[in-house]
């Protein structure tokens, strides 16, 4: 159980480099760092409460994670080509 | 076995710890970037086997093991969009707009 409450603590550190991060692409780079973390926190969960179902929401999370990344990324550099 | 995969857990919050320690002291974008794609996939995969030897053979381990797959497929993927759309961006788009795909 222990491990949860650790994996919460890297967490909210990631969330302080992600708000203090220079440049935009810190800040996605620290919401994916974010993303693998809940998941993470989600399996760590669903196996010391025992709760198999939990899994397939890890597994979903992910995959959407991952399509909202790619999104996020070309969206980003379509807008700053955009101005150039 | 349940002590076994305590131990390996542990080594996987070791290894999640680097990533953070890492986060915090590399000082050029792209540095951090092995981050992402390296170490925190490394913790990742070490803490689910640690929880995969905790529980032994059942359809949880398998979901488990399906996780760990997703994860070796999707982080390096990540990690290049990412890397790729900031190179892009900062270091301008003449490099890559030549060989017709328009850096998309």
């Amino acid at each position: 159980m222990f491990a949860v409450w650790i994996l919460l603590a890297f967490m909210f550190l990631y969330i302080i480099r992600t708000v203090q991060g220079p440049t935009i692409w810190d800040r996605l780079l620290g919401m994916s760092l974010i993303s693998v973390k809940v998941i993470i926190l989600i399996v760590a969960y669903a196996s010391f409460s025992n709760r198999g179902y939990l899994l397939d929401y890890a597994l979903i999370y992910a995959l959407f994670g991952f399509i909202s990344l790619i999104f996020i990324a070309f969206f980003i550099l379509d807008r700053t080509r955009g101005n150039k | 076995m349940e002590l076994l995969g305590n131990i390996v857990i542990v080594i996987g919050l070791v290894f999640m710890a680097f990533g953070a320690l890492g986060l915090y002291k590399f000082k050029d974008f792209y540095l951090r970037l092995l981050v992402l794609a390296k170490i925190d996939t490394v913790g990742a995969i070490t803490f689910m086997v640690g929880i995969i030897i905790r529980h032994g053979f059942s359809f949880f381990s398998l979901k488990v093991l399906l996780i760990i797959v997703l994860f070796l497929i999707l982080n390096p993927l990540t990690a290049h969009i990412i890397a790729r759309a900031a190179y892009l961006s900062i270091e301008g788009i003449d490099e890559e707009s030549d060989d017709g795909t328009g850096g998309r």
